[in-house]
C-alpha cells in the first residue's frame, strides 16, 4: 500500500508539473540535479556533525540513488518551476498531537504566517494526542517527500523510530512543543519550545519577588510527566516550600475548588498558588475567596481569557505563556533556512519560546493578542 | 420474584399473617439494618468520624461547607442514577450531560456577534434548554425501548454524541474549548440567585445559636431514644400505669438541669456535676418511662456464657485493648509544631503518622465494639441477664475508651468532642441494658407503637436538621473575635437537600416508586400485572437528564464559563455512589436516599486527603479502598441482618 503511494505520488507531482509548464526548456535538468544534491548534503549536515559532512554527503548521494529513486525524480520535476534558493515548492509538513484546542490553533496560526512570509507550502496535521495516529501522518509525510518534518514528541518511545527514518530518508526534522528530551536522538535540527522545567524555575523566581513562603503547587493531572516538571523547576528556584499536589482533573472544577480549599484550611501555612494550568489556577483563586486566605501571589500557567481577565483585574499575579505562536513560526524557518541555506540554529541545545510571562503590565496587550489569535 | 418485592418494599411491614416468615416480626434494629441504605449511612459516619479525628479543619464549618459543596452536586446526579438503576437501567451519557446542558444555556444566552451566541434571555433560555435535556431523555429511553439493545451501550453512543457534540459546537461557534460567559446574559440577575446565591456564614450573627443548637440536639436525642425504646418494648398488658410517669418528669427534668449546669459553667467540677446529673436523670427517666409504658419482665434466664458468646467477646475486648495499646505505643514524642495540634512531621506512607495512629486506632476501635455487639446479639439468644452481663462489660469498654481519647488524642477537637460523645454513648448501652433487665422486648407487630415510634424519630431529624443548620449558617461574636475563617453555603446544596428528598418520597409513597421497583425486578413480570414499562422506563432516563440540566445550570451560574470536557468521565462516580448507597447494579433494589449517601462519602474520601495533608499520590488508592469497603460492609450487614430474621 505504502509502496503504490510512492510511486503514485511523483508520478502524480510529475505530470501536474508538466502540465503546468507546458513542457518547457531542457535546460534546467542538470540545475535540478545540483539542487537536489545541495539539498541532501544540507540536510545530512544537520543530522550529523561536520567533521563528517563529506562521508555523508556520498552516503546520501548513494541513498538517494538506491532508495529514493522516485523521489528524486518527484522533487527534480518539483524544482524546476522555481529555483530553490526562493523555497517556492518547498512542502514542510507539521505534525504534532494538536486537538485543534486554543493552544493548538495559535501554533497552527504561527505555521501559517511563517509559510506566507515564505512561500513555502505547509501541510498541518494534527493527531488529536492518539501517537499510533501520529506515526501514520509521519509516514505519509516521508512517503509523500517532505522537505522538512516539524513534529511534536509527546511520547518518543513510538515517535522516535518514524523521526528517525525520516531523517534517515535524507529529510530535516525539528521537533517542537514536546521532545526537549529526546530530539538529539533522533538525529533533529533542534527543539523548539519550552522546557516544562525551565519555566518552573521562571515561575520560582517570580514567587520569590512576590514575597510567598509556601506554594502549593496544583496539578490538574494525577501522572503526567510535564506538570510534575512544572512543580519540580518551581522547587528548585523557589526558596521556600512547595508541595506538589493533584487536587483534581479540570472537568469536575468543583473538585478542583473545594481540594484546594481544604489544602488551604488544613496547612495555614501555604500563602502562594500555582495551578499548572489556567483552569486549575481559576479554581485556586476560587479557593482563595473562600478561604478568606490572604494569599502572596497565585499563578498559572497558559492562557485563556479568563485567566488574562483575573490578571488585568489583579486577582492572579501572573501566568506563564509558552508563546505557542513562535512553535509554529520558527520550525517553519529553521526548516527553509537549512533546507535554502544550511543553516542549523540551535548549536546543539533547544530553542526556547518561553517562560514568557503574562502580569498586569502586560495583560491588555496580551489580551489583545489573543483576540487577534496570536497568542 | 416475591422475595426481591418484599426485600424493595422495605416500609415495616404492618400485616403479621403468623405463617409466612419473611412476614414475621422484626425488631427494630433488624429492620434498621435491613434497609439498603445502611451500609452507606454507617460509611458516611464512619469516614466523618475517622477524618475528624484525623484533620484539624475537617468537622469545622467551612470545611462542612466544602464537603457538602462537593457533595452537592455529585449527590443530585447520583440520586436520580439511583432510580434509575433500580428501575433496572443505566445511563452512561448522565456526566457528559451536565457540561453539555450547562454549554447550552450560555450558548443560547450568550450576546450574538462574531464568535458570539444566540443572545437570548435566560427567562427564555433556560426553558428550552430544560426542553433539550427532556428530549435527550427521551431519546435515550426510547432508543432502549425499541431496540432491546442494553441501555449500556445506548448511552454509551449518547455519550460519546455529546463529548463530540460539546467539543464541536464550542469550537465551532465561539471558537474555544471553553464557554463563558454567562454572567452578561439577560435575566442573570434572578436566575444566578435561584442557582447559584450563596450564604457567607460570617456575615450572620446570632449569638442565641449554640443554644438553639444544644437544645435541638439534645431534644433529638432524647426523641431518638424514647422512640427506639417505645419500638423495642412490649407495651404493659393491663394499660398504662400513670404512677411512672412523675418519675419521667423527674428524671427529665435532672436531664434539663444537668445540662444547663454543664451548658452555663467552664469549670471541671461544674462539668462533672454536670455530667452526673445528666446521667442519672437519664437513668430514672428512662425508668419512669418503661414503668409508665412497658410489660415488666416475666423470666430473665440464667447467665451462660456458649462458646459463641465467649469467642466474639474475647475478639471484641482484644480489639478494644489493642486499639488502646497501639495509640499508646504510637503516643507522639515528635514534636507537635502545629497549630491545634496538627503534627508536621513527614510522611509515613501515604499518611501522616499521626493519621496513621489515628486509622489504626479507630480500626481497632470499629472491630472491637462491632465484636461486642455480635457478642450481645448473640448472648440475646441465650438469655437476657447474659445479654445484659455483656452489655456491661461493652459499658465498661466504652467508659475507658473515651477517656483514653480524652487523654491521649492529638486534635484538640477530637479530645473533647469525642470524649463527650463516647461517653454518652455508655450512657445509652447502660440505659439499655438496665431497661432490658426491667422490662419485656415485644416479639409482634405494634402498629400503634411503631407509628408513634416513628413519627418521634421524625420529630427527632426536624430537631437535628434545624439544629445544624443553625450552628452551620449563623456565627457568633466569640467566633468573630477568634477570627474564625469564612464559611459559605450555596443553594447548590439546597437543590441537593431538596431534590434528594423529593426522589425519597417518590420512590417510596408514589405509584411511579412502586412501579420502578417493578420494572427493574421484573419487567416482564410488571408488564403482566400492568404497570406501563416502558413508559416507566422512559420517565427515569428522563428524570436523570432532567437532574443533569439542573447540574448543569447549577455549574454555568457557579462558574461563568464551562469547559467542553466538564462532566466527561462523572458517570462512574455516579453509578458507584449510587452502588456504595445500596443500590443494586442488577436493578430491583435500592434507594434513592442511598444515593445522596454515596455521593457523601466519595466527597469525604476525596476531600479527605487533602484536608489531612496526605500524599495526594495515594488519593484513588485510598477512594478505591474506602470503596471496596463500604460495598463489602453493605453486603455483610445486610446479609447478617437476613439471617437473623428468624
Amino acid at each position: 500500500m505504502r509502496k503504490m503511494r510512492t510511486v503514485l505520488a511523483p508520478v502524480v507531482a510529475l505530470s501536474l508539473v508538466l502540465a503546468a509548464c507546458g513542457g518547457d526548456d531542457e535546460g534546467d535538468t542538470a540545475a535540478t540535479g545540483e539542487d537536489t544534491a545541495a539539498e541532501t548534503g544540507g540536510e545530512d549536515t544537520a543530522a550529523e556533525t561536520a567533521a563528517e559532512e563529506t562521508a555523508a554527503e556520498t552516503a546520501a548521494e548513494e541513498t538517494a540513488a538506491e532508495t529514493g529513486g522516485e523521489d528524486t525524480a518527484a522533487e527534480t520535476g518539483g524544482d524546476d518551476t522555481v529555483t530553490a534558493t526562493q523555497g517556492g515548492d518547498l512542502t514542510f509538513h507539521m505534525i504534532t498531537h494538536s486537538d485543534d484546542g486554543p493552544f493548538w490553533s495559535v501554533v497552527k496560526r504561527g505555521m501559517d504566517a511563517a509559510c506566507a512570509d515564505l512561500a513555502v507550502d505547509c501541510v498541518w496535521a494534527g493527531s488529536v494526542n492518539d501517537p499510533g495516529v501520529q506515526v501514520q501522518l509521519i509516514e505519509t509525510a516521508i512517503a509523500e517527500g517532505a522537505d522538512g518534518i516539524a513534529s511534536s514528541l509527546p511520547s518518543p518511545d513510538q515517535l522516535i523510530g518514524p523521526l528517525q527514518e525520516a531523517v534517515g530518508a535524507g529529510i530535516p526534522v525539528i521537533t517542537l512543543n514536546s521532545g526537549s528530551n529526546d530530539y538529539q536522538e533522533i538525529g533533529a535540527l533542534t527543539h523548539v519550545g519550552q522546557t516544562e522545567f525551565i519555566a518552573g524555575q521562571g515561575a520560582g523566581l517570580r514567587f520569590n519577588e512576590l514575597g510567598a513562603t509556601k506554594i502549593l503547587c496544583g496539578r490538574q493531572e494525577e501522572s503526567n510527566v510535564a506538570l510534575e516538571e512544572r512543580c519540580n523547576g518551581l522547587a528548585d528556584t523557589f526558596e521556600g516550600d512547595v508541595v506538589s499536589e493533584f487536587v483534581g482533573l479540570d472537568a469536575d472544577q468543583t473538585e478542583q475548588q473545594n481540594s484546594i480549599s481544604a489544602a488551604l484550611q488544613a496547612d495555614p501555612a501555604i500563602d502562594g498558588f500555582m495551578g499548572t494550568g489556567p483552569v486549575i489556577a481559576m479554581s485556586g483563586l476560587g479557593a482563595a475567596t473562600d478561604t478568606g486566605r490572604e494569599m502572596a501571589g497565585i499563578a498559572g500557567f497558559d492562557i485563556t481569557p479568563e485567566i488574562i481577565a483575573a490578571i488585568d483585574a489583579g486577582e492572579i499575579a501572573f501566568t506563564i505563556d509558552q508563546q505557542q505562536y513562535l512553535q509554529g513560526y520558527l520550525p517553519i524557518l529553521l526548516l527553509f533556512l537549512n533546507v535554502t541555506n544550511a543553516n542549523v540554529a540551535g548549536g546543539g541545545q533547544p530553542i526556547l519560546t518561553g517562560p514568557g510571562f503574562v502580569d498586569q503590565s502586560n495583560a491588555a496587550t496580551v489580551a489583545a493578542l489573543v483576540e487577534a489569535g496570536t497568542r | 420474584m416475591s422475595d426481591t418485592i418484599t426485600d424493595t418494599a422495605e416500609r415495616p411491614s404492618a400485616v403479621y399473617t403468623g405463617g409466612d416468615e419473611r412476614l414475621a416480626y422484626r425488631g427494630i434494629f433488624q429492620r434498621l439494618f435491613i434497609r439498603p441504605e445502611i451500609g452507606a449511612l454507617i460509611g458516611v459516619i464512619g469516614l466523618w468520624v475517622f477524618f475528624w479525628a484525623v484533620a484539624d479543619p475537617f468537622g469545622r464549618a467551612q470545611g462542612a461547607s466544602n464537603l457538602i459543596d462537593y457533595a452537592s452536586t455529585l449527590g443530585i446526579m447520583a440520586v436520580a442514577v439511583s432510580m434509575l438503576m433500580i428501575g433496572g437501567e443505566f445511563d452512561l451519557s448522565a456526566g457528559a450531560m451536565t457540561g453539555a446542558m450547562g454549554i447550552l444555556v450560555i450558548m443560547l444566552s450568550k450576546a450574538s456577534g462574531e464568535f458570539g451566541g444566540l443572545g437570548l434571555n435566560l427567562w427564555i433560555a433556560i426553558p428550552i434548554s430544560f426542553a433539550v435535556a427532556m428530549g435527550i431523555g427521551f431519546a435515550n429511553g426510547w432508543l432502549v425501548e425499541r431496540t432491546k439493545l442494553p441501555s449500556f451501550i445506548i448511552t454509551l453512543g449518547t455519550y460519546y454524541v455529546l463529548i463530540g457534540a460539546k467539543l464541536g459546537f464550542s469550537k465551532l461557534i465561539v471558537d474555544q474549548i471553553q464557554v463563558g460567559d454567562i454572567s452578561e446574559a439577560g435575566g442573570h440577575g434572578f436566575w444566578v440567585k435561584i442557582f447559584a446565591a450563596e450564604w457567607n456564614r460570617n456575615d450572620h450573627q446570632w449569638d442565641q445559636r449554640d443554644t438553639v443548637y444544644v437544645i435541638a440536639l439534645m431534644a433529638a436525642i432524647a426523641l431518638v431514644v424514647i422512640a427506639i425504646t417505645e419500638m423495642h418494648f412490649s407495651r404493659r398488658h393491663e394499660g398504662a400505669k400513670a404512677s411512672g410517669l412523675p418519675i419521667f418528669g423527674i428524671g427529665a427534668a435532672g436531664v434539663v438541669a444537668g445540662l444547663v449546669v454543664l451548658h452555663t459553667t467552664d469549670n471541671t467540677s461544674g462539668n462533672w456535676l454536670g455530667a452526673a446529673v445528666v446521667a442519672a436523670g437519664a437513668l430514672v427517666g428512662l425508668y419512669g418511662f418503661g414503668a409508665w409504658r412497658f410489660q415488666p419482665i416475666q423470666g430473665r434466664g440464667a447467665v451462660r456464657f456458649t462458646p459463641e458468646v465467649v469467642k466474639y467477646l474475647v475478639a471484641g475486648l482484644v480489639g478494644v485493648g489493642l486499639s488502646i495499646l497501639i495509640a499508646a505505643v504510637m503516643n507522639p514524642s515528635y514534636p507537635i509544631d502545629g497549630p491545634d495540634g496538627v503534627v508536621e512531621d513527614d510522611l509515613f506512607f501515604p499518611f501522616t503518622k499521626q493519621g496513621f495512629r489515628a486509622t489504626m486506632f479507630l480500626i481497632f476501635v470499629a472491630v472491637g465494639f462491632t465484636s461486642l455487639l455480635i457478642a450481645a446479639s448473640k448472648a440475646r439468644r441465650v438469655s437476657t441477664a447474659t445479654k445484659s452481663v455483656v452489655a456491661m462489660i461493652s459499658v465498661i469498654a466504652l467508659v475507658v475508651t473515651a477517656f483514653f481519647i480524652r487523654s491521649e488524642s492529638v486534635a484538640v477537637k477530637f479530645r473533647t468532642e469525642a470524649f463527650s460523645v463516647v461517653l454518652g454513648l455508655a450512657l445509652f448501652v447502660l440505659a439499655w441494658t438496665i431497661l432490658g433487665l426491667l422490662f419485656e422486648e415485644r416479639s409482634a407487630v405494634d402498629q400503634r407503637s411503631d407509628r408513634l415510634g416513628s413519627r418521634l424519630i421524625a420529630a427527632a431529624a426536624v430537631a437535628v436538621v434545624i439544629g445544624m443548620v443553625a450552628k452551620l449558617l449563623f456565627t457568633t461574636s466569640a467566633e468573630i473575635e477568634s477570627e474564625i475563617a469564612q464559611a459559605k453555603f450555596s443553594m447548590r446544596t439546597v437543590w441537593f437537600i431538596a431534590f434528594t428528598i423529593v426522589a425519597v418520597l417518590v420512590l417510596g409513597k408514589t405509584r411511579f416508586g412502586s412501579w420502578t421497583f417493578a420494572v427493574g425486578g421484573n419487567k416482564e413480570a410488571a408488564r403482566q400485572v400492568g404497570v406501563p414499562a416502558a413508559r416507566t422506563k422512559t420517565q427515569l432516563f428522563m428524570l436523570v437528564s432532567g437532574a443533569a440540566w439542573l447540574v448543569g445550570m447549577l455549574l454555568a451560574f457557579r462558574l461563568n464559563t464551562i469547559q467542553a470536557n466538564t462532566g466527561n468521565g462523572e458517570e462512574f462516580d455516579y453509578i458507584i455512589a449510587a452502588v456504595v448507597g445500596g443500590t443494586l447494579l442488577t436493578g430491583g433494589y435500592g434507594t434513592a436516599l442511598g444515593g445522596a449517601l454515596g455521593a457523601l462519602i466519595i466527597a469525604q474520601a476525596t476531600l479527605g486527603i487533602p484536608f489531612s495533608r496526605w500524599n495526594s499520590d495515594w488519593r484513588f488508592l485510598f477512594l478505591g479502598v474506602t470503596l471496596l469497603l463500604a460495598v463489602l460492609a453493605n453486603r455483610s450487614i445486610r446479609s447478617k441482618a437476613e439471617s437473623m430474621r428468624r
